[in-house]
Order: structure tokens, then C-alpha cells, then sequence
């Protein structure tokens, strides 16, 4: 420990002897550092797997129907509530939900001024499928319709300044609705039930409500709804329920690959039977989508962190030239100090130990300050890209991998000068 | 002073003139593609709209109860509204719409002429239901045909009569005269001057009007004003409140000028081309940073060497030459490696974003603003040096 705070202590008088050099290398390293781990924050929790321990069994079913002849045509985004009767026939899948998204108002009575909200419209295995968590009350018992809606904590805490509403009535556009459960704190990040238009990047939502409800209160989806005939689109709970409106996603848990299969057979059989009917006469086009690919299936990946993930790594790159260069200065610099320790005896070794605590120090000061370069860069890129502003945090894996980065880089930055120092003829080093 | 010579110099030294050009190669590539990128931006904000961006208001808004969202309370809300921002001074002209125009989607759909559907089928165009007022508000100019006067509802039979923008007309018309023509939503009556609707959509100036009231306002709707150059900022500071004294049950998305709007439809251009355009001002500060210390070093060590040329006749102002001349000699040197590097990071950024290609000026403007930040950088050091008097430097001779 003695001689950990002498080569310490050495490593102070160097930085003394010359700061600017040193403070310019921890200055390029930090600005370079810090820009990469902004970036890099974005891209891991963009590309990160929020259900890592089931979104391989979470599948959306994509099909061709619709009833138009196309060829090539890839099936729509959306399907509509007849599609869904359809796909539910299926016993196969061990859970399986139907959803989109509207825009509502709520208030607690009529004379309260209404709040906006996001509804999602869905059915009750969406819950278990995707792990939400319950703080109080429970899911509805079934599917069928029911005037009761499942609130958020934060609504909770907004209307009622408490979470535990279970039974309390609410007013959803100028309908009595009955609070059946209020959910934890919960977030999926990404939030890859509802990955199409890049909706995967938007928070969770404010309540939630059967969705044979949500067609008997005419709720149309706030993302994409499509027709693809006549039916009107006021007339949900009647024409949307059997013509070619589209709005509805649809996932289905698979747990194994037999049951992914028999689903696949399961849609082949689907589409060529509505084909036979004539009710869809294109070609039969089934995917079966995978959780982890959604949002590649659905073109939604953020371009722009992508490119400035490689800009980012070019740029870090640069700065590593840059301080190894700096550093290097640095070194030759002092090569007659260390040329006259290993006169006196120290052995390269011993060079590399001082070297060492060279490192550490440079790896403290360098994390200090791209830790705040990296803070300043994701508010920048909050304020010039909000969209993914609800992917800027730092989590404890994130952090640690950071720190490691900085500290192989400063490590990388040290090397080849301190072993230029170390090595070469020490005669004339000592003339010069 | 020979070009030998100062290869000879700079490449005894190989690893710091090895890591200072490629430093230099990535910096020059860098700042290439962000210009390419922020040109791109300034060419998608500059291109014409056909709209006062300036001068017109866009208020998107929704009503919050259920009972204002249907007909016919929802057309006596819209009329009312309209009513009240049309007597707010400095308003010229105020119309109601289904949507705003410079959106990125939006209610669209397919348009073709009847029975040639195969041929003429377009695909995503928007669709309009608005007041008769909507195209005073655009300051549109009629180019065929006359515009409707009055509102048809969407349920009654028939359906209302279409305008087209000039561009969907050729494409749907092919130069022949579309006035009168049948196409699936409804009669030709005119065609207008092009405006920009929706960037997704198959082509930005295809649009299709309606004079009708919306068929719902589940997504809001938008109330368009045109007004005074003069009073444009007052009437935004009233159109709330007016709103509200209309209806309190209504929710206000936002207020902007369509100069916003149009900023905000091109935000994530916007923000890219910001955030690569700090990265390259720290990309040059680097690279100043390291021909500062290289320099610097360099003619420390090189001390004796200047007192020697300096004893042997060489003037200041020679010194100072040469030393620019190693800096200018290592970023020609990485700049030539730069230009490599920059068409290879276009096609690997064109692959994620898009990205023009890269052009013959631009480079040459790059190296230029790259050679003058290195000269900033490396003069203070290089003059310093030349102050070196012959008689200490070979003292230790």
C-alpha cells in the first residue's frame, strides 16, 4: 500500500511538472468519452430487451387479409376485428391479446374539468403476457364487455392523491366507468406491444379497458386505422366489428418451438380457408413475428442514433489518437526521469507498476469528467431529439460497462508511451 | 526548403505522424458528411411550400366531451369558433379542417379516375374537409374550374365536389382538362396551386379538398387563420382565450405558425444535423488541440536544430515557414486519406439515414477551413520557437 501511494505520489509530481499536456490529454479523452457514452445510452436502452426472460415465446401474427388483390404485398400493420376472431380460434397460443390505443378525457364527476388520457384498449391476458404489475384490485375475469377500467399509479394518484381507487367511479367521456385495478409503477422501455409508427418509443399508458368496450364506445385508434371497404369508421360497434376496418395489434405466447409451429400451420390453413371462401383473394403472405424483431419488422429502428452511434465511435476513436498522441509527448518528455530510474535500478517492471498508477489516476479524472460531458450530451440530445428522451437514463450494468470503457481507454492512451519510455538504449537516453 | 526534407522530418517521427493523419482523416471526413447532412436540412427547410408560413396561424385542438364531438352540436361548435376568430383584429381569413396541412401523415387515402383505377390509382393522398374558407386562408390560386361556395355533408347523396392541387391533376389528368372529370371521391370543380400536405405521402404537393364538415373529430381538427403580417403575433396572444370563450370544453394541442409547423415536420433532420454539427466544432478543437502539443513538442526538441540554422543564416520568418510547412505538408497528407475515409462514411451512413453523396466542392471547402484551424493552431507555438537565440541553443555543443 506504501509503495501504491509513493508511485501515487510520483504520478502528482509528473502531472505538476507539466499540467497543461496532461490536463489537454484528460480534456480530449473526457470530451470523446463522454460524447460516446451519451450516445451509447440511447442505444442500449433502445436495443434493450425489456421481457428478456419470455419475449422469445411473444409473437404478433402478420396475415394478408384484406380484401384486395395485391401481389408482393407485405400483410397490413394492423388488423381488423374480424381478423382477430379469426387468429383467437386458435387454442395453441397459452395466452393471447387483442389492442390499440384511443384518446379519451376522464374526470371524476361532471362538474371536474376532464384529463386528457391515453386509453389502451385491450384484452385481459395483456396483462400476464407482458408482466404488468398489480398494486391493487384484479383483471377483469374475461373478455367480454364490462364498464370498468384498470388505472395507472400515476392517474391513480392524480384523481384520487391515492393509489388504492378499486371501486371508485370515473367519468371516460361522459360515461360512469367502476376503477376495477390500479397497476404498480410500470414501464416497458422499449414498449414493443405497440412497436408500429414508432410507437415503441412513447410511455406507458394513463388507463385501461376492455376492448369489446372500447368498440361499443366507438373508440378509433389514435395510431392507424385503415379501411379497406365501405364500413364507416363512426359506426365501430356495429360495422367495425365485422367490415374491413383495421386498428387492432394482436399478440399470441408461444412457449415452444412444437407450438410455434403448430401456429404457423395454424395461419397456413386460415388464409388458404378465407382464400377458398373468397373473402381474401390475394396470396396467402404469414408472418409470425418475434417480440425481439417487432420493431425491425416494423421499420421503426431510430436511424438517427444509429448514425451518430457510428459518428459517436469515429469521434472516440479520434480522441484515443489524440491523447495517445498527447500522452506520448508526455512520455518522451519525461524520458530522462525514467531513463535515470532504471539507472539507479528500478526494473521495467516496476516502470509498468508506476505506470499503473498512472493510469488510475488518469482513469479517475477522465471519468469525472466524461460522466459530465456525457450528462451535457444526453440533455442536448433530449432537446434536439425528444422523441427518444425516454431512453436517456443510466442503470447500474450501463454504468459499470462505461466505467470499464474509460478505464481500457486510459489504460489504451498509457501503454504504448510508458513502454516507449521504458525501453530503449539508456546511454543515450541520459546524453540527451 | 525541400518537400524532402520535410517527408523526412515528419516520418521520423512515425507513430505521432502516423496518429496525428489519422486524426486529421477522420476529423476531415466527419465534418464532410455533417455539412452534406446539415445542407440536406437547410435544402428540406428552404424547399417551397406554396403556403405564407409567416402569416398563417395553425390551431390543432380537440372538444374534451363527447356530446360536442358528434353532429350536429359539433357543426354549430365549429361554426361558432369560426365566428369568433374571424371578428379578432388582423385576422383576414379563418377556415376549419379535418387536418393541418404540413403533416407527416394524416388522414389519406387512394385517389384515381373512375373506371381506371389500374392506371391512374394514387396511392396516400390527403384528404381535406374543410369551410369554403380554407383556400382564402391558403391564398390559393385557382388555375381551372371555380371553387365550391357551399358545404356538402359527407352523408348526404353524392359526394361533395374535389379540388385537386395542379400536381395530382397532371398526374391524375395528364395535362388534359380535370374540371368536370369523375374520380372516386367525387366530381373534379377545380384545381388550385400546389401545397405542401403530407411528407409521407406519395408526393408532398398531391392534396384533395372537400368543402364538407369532417366526419368526426376523434384525432381534433384544426382551425387555419391567415392574418395581418402586422398583427400576427397579437392575434396568436388572443386566439386561446377567444377559443375558450367560445367553448371551455375544449382541449388546445397547440398554437403555431405554420413556420413552426414546418421546423417541427423536419425536427429530427433538424436535431441530427445540430448534434453533428457540434461534434465536428469539437472534432476541430481536437484536432487543434493536437497540432498545438505536436508542434509545440517538436520544436522544444528541435531547439538546437533551430539555433544551428538560426547561427547559419536562416531568418525568423523561414523558421516559422518550415514549421507551418511540416503542419500544412501532414494535413494535405490527411486530408487525401480524409476524403477516402468521408465517401466510405457516407455509404455506411446512407445505409441507416439519408444522405446525399458526396460532391466535388465540398471536400475542397473542408480542407480549407481544416488547414486554417490548424495555421490558428500551430502559429503561437511555431512563432515561439523562432525566438530561440543561436548562442543558447548551441551552448551545449
Amino acid at each position: 500500500m506504501e509503495q501504491f501511494i509513493y508511485y501515487l505520489k510520483v504520478s502528482f509530481v509528473s502531472i505538476k511538472r507539466a499540467p497543461l499536456p496532461y490536463a489537454l490529454t484528460i480534456f480530449i479523452l473526457s470530451v470523446g468519452l463522454g460524447i460516446f457514452f451519451a450516445n451509447a445510452t440511447f442505444y442500449y436502452q433502445l436495443n434493450s430487451d425489456p421481457l428478456p426472460h419470455k419475449s422469445s415465446k411473444l409473437f404478433f401474427p402478420m396475415m394478408l387479409l384484406a380484401p384486395y388483390e395485391c401481389t408482393d404485398c407485405k400483410p397490413p400493420a394492423v388488423l381488423s376485428y374480424s381478423n382477430i376472431e379469426k387468429l383467437s380460434q386458435s387454442d395453441i397460443p397459452s395466452a393471447k391479446t387483442a389492442m390499440y390505443s384511443a384518446d379519451g378525457y376522464l374526470r371524476k364527476n361532471a362538474e371536474q374539468t376532464p384529463m386528457p388520457v391515453n386509453i389502451r384498449i385491450t384484452q385481459r391476458d395483456f396483462f400476464s403476457m407482458f408482466d404488468v404489475p398489480l398494486l391493487h384490485g384484479s383483471v377483469w375475469p374475461d373478455n367480454s364487455a364490462r364498464l370498468e377500467i384498470i388505472l395507472s399509479k400515476a392517474t391513480a394518484e392524480k384523481l384520487f392523491g391515492r393509489t388504492d381507487a378499486v371501486g371508485e367511479k370515473l367519468l371516460l367521456d361522459d360515461r360512469h366507468l367502476t376503477v376495477t385495478a390500479v397497476l404498480d409503477d410500470w414501464q416497458m422501455l422499449p414498449r414493443l406491444y405497440d412497436a408500429n409508427n414508432r410507437n415503441h418509443l412513447s410511455p406507458a399508458d394513463d388507463i385501461y379497458l376492455p376492448l369489446e368496450t372500447g368498440y361499443d364506445m366507438n373508440y378509433l385508434s389514435n395510431t392507424q386505422s385503415q379501411t379497406f371497404d365501405d364500413t364507416d369508421y363512426r359506426k365501430l360497434s356495429t360495422q367495425g366489428r365485422t367490415g374491413a376496418l383495421n386498428q387492432l395489434q394482436y399478440w399470441v405466447q408461444l412457449d415452444t418451438p412444437t407450438a410455434q409451429q403448430a401456429y404457423k400451420q395454424f395461419m397456413a390453413n386460415l388464409a388458404q380457408d378465407e382464400k377458398v371462401a373468397g373473402r381474401h383473394p390475394s396470396e396467402p403472405n404469414n408472418q409470425l413475428v418475434a417480440m425481439r424483431n417487432i420493431v425491425n419488422y416494423f421499420g421503426g429502428e431510430s436511424s438517427d442514433i444509429k448514425a451518430f452511434a457510428l459518428v459517436t465511435l469515429l469521434f472516440l476513436l479520434v480522441c484515443l489518437f489524440n491523447a495517445s498522441h498527447l500522452s506520448l509527448n508526455r512520455y518522451l518528455g519525461n524520458q530522462y526521469e525514467f531513463s535515470l530510474r532504471r539507472a539507479l535500478g528500478a526494473s521495467r517492471g516496476q516502470l509498468q507498476l508506476q505506470m499503473l498508477a498512472d493510469v488510475l489516476l488518469m482513469a479517475v479524472f477522465t471519468i469525472a469528467g466524461a460522466l459530465l460531458t456525457g450528462y451535457a450530451g444526453i440533455k442536448l440530445m433530449n432537446h434536439l431529439l425528444p422523441r427518444n428522451s425516454l431512453f436517456s437514463s443510466w442503470d447500474l450494468p450501463l454504468l459499470l460497462s462505461l466505467l470499464a470503457v474509460a478505464f481500457i481507454c486510459s489504460y489504451l492512451v498509457t501503454l504504448y508511451p510508458s513502454l516507449r519510455a521504458s525501453f530503449g538504449t539508456l546511454n543515450q537516453q541520459l546524453k540527451e | 526548403m525541400s518537400l524532402y526534407l520535410l517527408c523526412k522530418v515528419l516520418f521520423s517521427r512515425k507513430v505521432v505522424t502516423a496518429l496525428l493523419l489519422l486524426q486529421l482523416a477522420m476529423t476531415l471526413a466527419l465534418l464532410l458528411n455533417s455539412l452534406l447532412l446539415a445542407q440536406q436540412t437547410q435544402q428540406q427547410l428552404n424547399q417551397p411550400t406554396g403556403l405564407d408560413l409567416d402569416n398563417t396561424l395553425l390551431v390543432q385542438l380537440k372538444p374534451t366531451t363527447a356530446a360536442l364531438r358528434v353532429y350536429p352540436a359539433l357543426e354549430e361548435l365549429l361554426n361558432r369558433q369560426l365566428d369568433a376568430v374571424q371578428a379578432v383584429p388582423g385576422v383576414i381569413a379563418a377556415a376549419y379542417s379535418n387536418q393541418s396541412v404540413l403533416l407527416h401523415g394524416g388522414n389519406n387515402g387512394n385517389i384515381y379516375v373512375l373506371e381506371q383505377q389500374e392506371r391512374t390509382n394514387v396511392s396516400t393522398v390527403p384528404m381535406y374537409f374543410v369551410s369554403k374558407g380554407f383556400f382564402n386562408v391558403l391564398d390559393s390560386k385557382v388555375i381551372q374550374g371555380e371553387l365550391p361556395q357551399h358545404s356538402v355533408s359527407l352523408d348526404a347523396p353524392g359526394s361533395p365536389d374535389v379540388v385537386l392541387t395542379s400536381s395530382l391533376a397532371d398526374k391524375l389528368f395528364a395535362g388534359t382538362p380535370a374540371v368536370g372529370q369523375q374520380i372516386n371521391r367525387g366530381r373534379v370543380a377545380a384545381v388550385i396551386n400546389d401545397f405542401y400536405g403530407q411528407r409521407s405521402g406519395d408526393h408532398i404537393m398531391y392534396n384533395s379538398v372537400q368543402v364538407a364538415p369532417p366526419y368526426g373529430v376523434d384525432w381534433g381538427y384544426s382551425i387555419l387563420l391567415r392574418t395581418d403580417p402586422a398583427q400576427t403575433e397579437s392575434v396568436r396572444r388572443q386566439l386561446a382565450s377567444v377559443l375558450r370563450n367560445v367553448e371551455s370544453n375544449i382541449e388546445i394541442y397547440h398554437i403555431r405558425s405554420l413556420a413552426e409547423q414546418h421546423q417541427h415536420l423536419y425536427r429530427n433532420e433538424y436535431g441530427l444535423a445540430m448534434l453533428l454539427g457540434v461534434l465536428s466544432a469539437l472534432m476541430l478543437l481536437v484536432t487543434m488541440v493536437s497540432s498545438y502539443s505536436s508542434t509545440h513538442f517538436h520544436a522544444l526538441k528541435r531547439q538546437q536544430e533551430i539555433g544551428i540554422k538560426r547561427a547559419l543564416g536562416a531568418s525568423k520568418s523561414l523558421i516559422l515557414l518550415e514549421l507551418l510547412s511540416e503542419n500544412w505538408l501532414c494535413t494535405a497528407l490527411g486530408s487525401m486519406l480524409g476524403v477516402a475515409l468521408a465517401l466510405w462514411l457516407n455509404q455506411a451512413l446512407a445505409q441507416v439515414i439519408s444522405i446525399p453523396a458526396l460532391n466535388w466542392y465540398l471536400p475542397v471547402i473542408t480542407i480549407a477551413v481544416l488547414l486554417l484551424c490548424v495555421t490558428v493552431a500551430t502559429w503561437y507555438p511555431a512563432a515561439t520557437a523562432t525566438r530561440v537565440s543561436p548562442a543558447t541553443a548551441t551552448k551545449a555543443l
